[in-house]
């Protein structure tokens, strides 16, 4: 039953060809909630938490990864009908009919596309611990047949998996170009191998579902999806900004408080800020300074929390955006020598797409999601790229992100003023 | 040798141009597009602020060359459709700049570059083109002697449209800049680990490499985060137990796991040195040019065809310095 790990595989696609008609999708199926009723350690003492039809199966894997990734409320027991293989057939249409939803209404760089593909991947690797042992591997061998047409590709296969840095290359044995995913290591490196591959598949089965999830985005820019699907996609949509909703009691005096602090910047970002001469003033400006101000004004915790907030989330009506962080960035690409917007004005709507406004001039609400907001470029990163700009100083020695710099230096500074009010680590404001 | 690592004059230039250089000393992977790079030229040794140069044919480039006879003169690892314009991508080399001068681990201690830095610049070039043939199978590289260090340029057709991050990974790859995750699950469901030195292929093999090279080149006065000047010491005085692959006894003696465990991190920080990064990662870079003069020593930008017998202070030395002798 490879479908149930992989729902781009032969059966699957049958399945889901045969499966037909739309509108029964919100249709009770017995045999689905008997599955439910029957899967060991499953919790049945409250009737809304058991999906009755494919809709409410969407729904819940969906609910299932939010609550899984805010762990407080997580209750495992709810959702164990979710690992129950018996369930595969049923799974695997509600897989298609969330990503025909979500390819159909949202952008595939949106919130809800990513929430989707990491939700895919954590499935995937769930299941697959849950295996045992030889069925993992005949598992695992028959997806990697099937997605990568053996079990030692060249690595360029792995290629798109590299780009969006879901795999590393040096976490892979390579030999003569090859990628060593088979049982010919001998040894303890044979552990390793098993290791690898068995982070490969939910890889793999990420960029797959992105890139799924873009194809169905072209189509329906030509047919007009199924309105079950747009209803669906909504409820997607309403599900999400529940979980990223942000309670609106912050006072007037701790939205001062988190006006940027130049004080608290590290020192490549002031040296960013001083302006930067022609070679590193692009990835400065786009790639360091973007993200950096974005994030230190409106979500310091990025790093702490990890959740894939939109900057609207913290700034509706984008006021601060266009008033407080845009000014900076524009100054800052001014005092580039040559002033960046001179000869590379396109890199005006590079800065909007890094806020995730897309391709645009300025950013507009319309727009967003088009583009994914980018945090600020890593220490290790601007090492490599801006190597120019980083004269570390001793707090950088601790830190790997100029952002966490930026959270350290302030709560510092704010304990030597006896603030008593300090924020633990990187709260949000 | 008199005069090799002196700035070329203006006379010395122009009597390099017009003498002894010719368009054959270009390789031919850049003769044969010439038309769809971007070239470059420095012509007061102030850098390349010439820029977006394009060539429709090596005539018109050599009658260029021969009569500006630039400081320095570069060329795109990139073919565009519209080079003058740097628009159109269509592929990049896939470019390692390993540079004499920034090697972290120097024993020579010399203030620009020397012949032995020189040569230890050649000995990691090998090393990374051994990696890119063994581990990654590529077969198209090519060795240009920089004139103060070298390029490694690889034109095998499945690099030419790799995007930054990739590059950035085989960078990592090549050079043993990530300390390898050697963790697995037992099948009692507990984490083990490996060193990277138990793992004989692939990436610990590369790293276990770099590794050694590092180590057995340390002079003593780099800073590795976290190691003291005592575990310093006992690194200088045992290193010569990882020459013959006792790596088990050499991190005994370093100190316990942690204080291994900062070398290794600290090992692969300086080897994310012995590249520059930059070269490899942008697209759009140019590079000096093949043939042309590097002015600032005296020497001529080469094309390697056998690296173990080049020796650049032979080989690269242009005739006016060998008429100063």
């Amino acid at each position: 039953m490879m479908f149930f790990i992989n729902p781009f595989s032969q059966e699957a696609k049958e399945l889901v060809r045969d499966s037909g008609d739309l509108d029964k999708i919100i249709e009770e199926d017995a045999r689905l909630i008997s599955i439910i009723e029957y899967t060991r350690g499953q919790r049945l003492d409250d009737d809304s938490r058991i999906p009755g039809s494919l809709w409410e199966l969407s729904l819940k894997r969906i609910e299932w990864y939010l609550e899984k990734r805010g762990r407080r409320r997580y209750q495992p027991g709810y959702y164990r009908f979710l690992f129950n293989p018996e369930i595969a057939e049923f799974d695997v249409i509600a897989f298609h009919i969330l990503a025909q939803a979500i390819g159909a209404k949202f952008n595939p760089n949106s919130r809800e596309s990513r929430i989707f593909i990491e939700l895919e991947a954590e499935i995937v690797k769930e299941r697959l611990s849950r295996m045992e042992n030889r069925e993992r591997e005949r598992v695992i061998s028959g997806i990697l047949g099937e997605m990568l047409d053996s079990e030692t590709p060249h690595w360029t296969k792995l290629e798109k998996l590299l780009e969006n840095k879901r795999i590393k290359l040096t976490e892979l044995i390579l030999k003569d170009g090859k990628v060593i995913l088979d049982k010919s290591a001998t040894g303890r490196t044979q552990q390793i191998v098993k290791s690898i591959r068995e982070n490969i598949i939910p890889a793999l089965i990420m960029q797959e579902t992105q890139e799924y999830i873009y194809k169905i985005h072209e189509m329906a820019a030509k047919i007009e999806p199924h309105p079950i699907l747009a209803e669906l996609a909504e409820k997607i949509r309403e599900r999400i900004s529940r979980e990223f909703f942000i309670p609106r009691k912050t006072s007037p005096g701790t939205l001062k408080a988190s006006k940027l602090d130049f004080d608290a910047f590290p020192p490549c970002i002031k040296n960013t800020i001083k302006g930067v001469q022609a070679g590193n003033r692009n990835d400065a400006i786009v790639l360091l300074l973007t993200g950096f101000l974005s994030y230190a004004r409106l979500y310091p915790a990025v790093f702490k929390e990890r959740k894939p907030h939109k900057v609207s989330d913290f700034d509706p009506t984008l006021s601060i955006t266009l008033n407080e962080i845009l000014p900076i960035i524009y100054e800052a690409a001014d005092n580039c020598r040559p002033p960046l917007f001179q000869d590379d004005p396109q890199e005006k709507l590079n800065i909007t797409a890094k806020l995730g406004f897309g391709l645009h001039e300025t950013p507009s609400l319309e727009n967003e999601g088009e583009t994914k907001w980018y945090t600020p470029m890593s220490c290790e990163k601007i090492k490599i790229h801006l190597p120019i700009l980083c004269k570390p100083d001793s707090l950088c020695e601790k830190i790997q992100n100029p952002l966490t710099y930026y959270n350290k230096r302030r709560w510092q500074k704010r304990k030597e003023e006896g603030d008593r009010d300090i924020p633990r680590g990187n709260t949000r404001r | 040798m008199i005069g090799i690592f002196q700035e070329a004059t203006p006379e010395d230039r122009k009597k390099y141009y017009t003498r002894e250089w010719r368009i054959e000393k270009i390789p031919d992977f850049i003769r044969e597009n010439i038309h769809l790079r971007e070239f470059g030229f420095d012509h007061t040794g102030q850098g390349p602020s010439d820029r977006y140069r394009f060539f429709r044919d090596e005539k018109l480039f050599t009658k260029f060359l021969r009569y500006r006879a630039p400081y320095a003169a570069y060329s795109s690892v990139a073919l565009y459709d519209r080079p003058w314009k740097r628009e159109g991508w269509i592929s990049s080399e896939l470019v390692f700049d390993v540079d004499a001068k920034d090697i972290p681990v120097r024993p020579c201690k010399c203030d620009n570059i020397c012949e032995k830095c020189l040569d230890q610049a050649k000995e990691i070039v090998a090393m990374i083109t051994d990696t890119l043939r063994d581990d990654l199978g590529l077969q198209e590289i090519h060795i240009i002697y920089s004139g103060r260090g070298y390029h490694i340029r690889v034109l095998d057709p499945v690099v030419l449209k790799l995007d930054s991050e990739v590059r950035s990974q085989i960078l990592r790859y090549v050079i043993g800049g990530d300390v390898p995750d050697l963790s697995y699950t037992g099948l009692d469901g507990s984490i083990h680990g490996l060193d990277h030195f138990m793992v004989p292929l692939g990436y610990p093999s590369v790293f276990t490499e770099r590794s050694r090279y590092i180590i057995l080149h340390l002079s003593g006065d780099e800073k590795i985060e976290g190691i003291t000047r005592q575990t310093m010491n006992k690194i200088l005085e045992y290193r010569d137990l990882i020459k013959s692959d006792k790596w088990g006894e050499f991190k005994g003696i370093v100190g316990p796991e942690w204080v291994y465990d900062k070398l290794v991190r600290g090992v692969a920080k300086l080897n994310l040195q012995l590249v520059d990064a930059r070269v490899t990662v942008d697209l759009k870079r140019i590079l000096r040019l093949p043939s042309s003069l590097h002015s600032k020593v005296s020497m001529i930008c080469t094309y390697v065809r056998d690296l173990e017998s080049f020796d650049p202070l032979v080989d690269a030395v242009p005739d006016f310095v060998k008429e100063r002798v």
